[in-house]
């Protein structure tokens, strides 16, 4: 686990401390250190059953941990600290509402609880359920009703926002719109956004600080702008003969590797970094490359990578996942 | 607890339950008008058969005091069942729903919460009393029923509330299991096992040191020979009103909420 940026900084609007939850003896949450800070957005990424809903629940003091502790916006909610709520909005895992009220009336019910003044009107415009606003929840899409959890969470313009999977349910429009909004919440006003995600794409063009979470445990860290120093690259090439051209790559100080179902794997840096310079070398010493690419992993394979070989992929499926650069194609682009 | 209230009250006028136990007790306040009506005239309680024989087997007399009686022995029965079902409705539809999650991370605590659904199952049970009571006013007028007056009238329909709240602060529990459970069916089978173990524990003779055995035997449904559930009995229901209502809110409060 990577040493935190914030730790030592102005205080956490999330501090988690050696925190766990244990069910008898299966360990749901363990272990977990996290501080984030104000105006980030921090997903938690992880597998099902990875311990994700179980966290973002001992955040919002919805049930108790074993071990450790955790502070919200200051209070300490493992210790039943409660003030944290009125500047708290959360979605924890499906939306819900009552069926028979309507998109209007469940959000009254959110406002009155929250002891807010005025109306939902503007929460509801913002969201785009104006058309549905005097329509009973128990007729919305799936999507209109993750809009309306959404619009609950959102209703009092909270400082943090707890969100468990918050783009679960809508369409490629809307997933968009709810990352504008997300991300515009925390540039623009300083909101603090915590969410857990299995869409890792989603995650990558949202967040600013990603964990990953494995069988309850915290297993790494990043900042979103960091992610590209952790994936691995590699260049994969083809020749007429490669054991000829594992020769004279040996010869020139590169270290090329058997790749499947045939071809080389080069991971040398300076190799990553010039890919020319070994089709040059290739040309050279008579075994022109057929194929040259620089092949970078995705957030998808890095993520498997890091939870462990148990979930990890296996080579067809890693091969597939790959992101490809054609750099160089053939002799006569040497 | 003024929010929880106002949010409680939304839930409730917004669905169709009130409408249902309204007709659940409608329907006993003109099924024991039947029964006077059967048992005023003994030839035509012969001409209805079988519903004659029972009406006779509830050993009502067809007078006011005896209409008011049974009445209040439908709400102390009939009670238990339908201010159960409102008590597992209010609490199980939240994890049915899955909208519990929406009320436990909020400037309203849990317990303010709780005690909005508790007070809003206490005015609905108490206005379904008086709708029973006025119901049977109605319907003994217009059959016009001997030995009316107003002392008798007054002391029948208090008799009738008293074993409306008695029934309903026997529920208080049924809440507990509705939370526990996390939804209807557990607290359903609590209610049915309540409502079997009412009636064989009273027929054995302890009903007076069984809670959902009191409001029956408050109401008189054992007949006139027996005696009230006195000082213990009306203890006990209390008792039992208090610790669910106590235990309700305390889960509420220290549960893990996992769903």
């Amino acid at each position: 686990m990577t040493a935190h940026p914030l730790r030592g900084a102005a205080t956490p609007v999330i501090e988690t401390v050696h925190l766990g939850r244990r069910y008898r003896d299966v360990p749901a949450v363990d272990d977990v250190t996290l501080h984030v800070g104000q105006g980030q957005i921090y997903a938690l990424l992880g597998l099902n059953g990875a311990g994700k809903t179980t966290l973002i629940r001992l955040l919002l003091g919805m049930i108790a941990p074993t071990a450790g502790t955790v502070r919200v916006l200051g209070a300490d909610v493992s210790a039943g600290d409660r003030s944290a709520w009125a500047k708290v909005g959360c979605l924890v895992e499906a939306a819900a509402a009552y069926p028979e009220l309507t998109v209007r009336e469940n959000l009254d019910v959110v406002r009155r609880l929250r002891r807010l003044p005025g109306t939902a009107d503007d929460i509801i415009e913002r969201l785009a359920l104006t058309p549905y606003a005097d329509r009973r929840a128990r007729t919305l899409s799936l999507g209109n009703l993750q809009r309306l959890a959404l619009a609950k969470a959102l209703l009092h313009a909270p400082g943090l926002l707890i969100l468990d999977e918050p783009v679960n349910g809508l369409d490629p429009a809307g997933v968009a719109e709810i990352r504008a909004l997300l991300a515009d919440l925390a540039h623009q006003h300083g909101t603090t956004v915590f969410l857990s995600s299995h869409l890792l794409a989603e995650v990558a063009r949202l967040a600013t600080r990603i964990g990953i979470l494995h069988d309850g445990r915290l297993i790494g860290e990043h900042d979103a702008g960091d992610l590209d120093r952790h994936r691995r690259r590699h260049l994969r090439l083809a020749t007429r003969d490669d054991a000829i051209a594992h020769a004279v790559l040996r010869a020139h100080g590169y270290h090329p590797e058997p790749a499947a179902p045939a071809g080389l794997l080069l991971t040398d840096e300076r190799a990553l970094a010039q890919p020319e310079r070994v089709a040059t070398v290739l040309v050279l010493g008579g075994v022109p490359p057929a194929e040259l690419h620089l092949e970078e992993e995705d957030l998808e394979a890095f993520f498997l990578r890091t939870v462990g070989p148990r979930t990890a992929p296996d080579a067809d499926t890693e091969t597939e996942t790959r992101t490809e650069t054609r750099a160089e194609t053939g002799a006569g682009d040497a | 607890m003024r929010e929880a209230l106002w949010a409680e009250t939304l839930k409730v006028r917004r669905s169709r339950l009130p409408w249902i136990t309204a007709l659940a007790f409608t329907v006993a306040a003109l099924v024991c008008g039947m029964f006077m009506f059967i048992l005023a005239d003994p030839a035509r309680a012969r001409a209805f058969g079988l519903l004659g024989g029972k009406a006779q087997l509830s050993g009502a007399s067809a007078d006011w005091p005896g209409y008011l009686a049974l009445l209040a022995q439908a709400v102390a029965v009939g009670g238990l069942g339908i201010y159960g079902l409102i008590a597992i409705w209010l609490f199980g539809r939240e994890f049915s729903d899955h909208t519990a999650t929406d009320l436990l991370a909020l400037p309203t605590s849990r317990a303010a919460i709780v005690a909005a659904k508790f007070t809003v199952a206490a005015i609905w049970a108490l206005l379904l009393a008086l709708l029973l009571a006025g119901l049977g006013l109605l319907i003994g007028a217009s059959l016009a029923l001997p030995g009316w007056s107003a002392p008798i009238a007054i002391e029948g329909a208090g008799r009738i509330v008293a074993a409306a709240a008695l029934a309903a602060l026997t529920t208080t529990p049924l809440a507990l299991a509705a939370s526990i459970g996390r939804g209807y069916l557990a607290a359903v089978g609590v209610l049915f096992a309540l409502v079997f173990a009412a009636q064989v524990i009273a027929a054995l003779g302890y009903g007076v040191v069984f809670p959902w055995s009191v409001p029956g035997l408050f109401a008189g449904i054992a007949g006139p020979d027996q005696d009230p559930p006195g000082l213990v009995g009306l203890v006990l229901v209390a008792a039992t009103g208090a610790a669910g209502a106590v235990t309700t809110a305390v889960w509420w409060n220290r549960a893990d909420h996992t769903r």
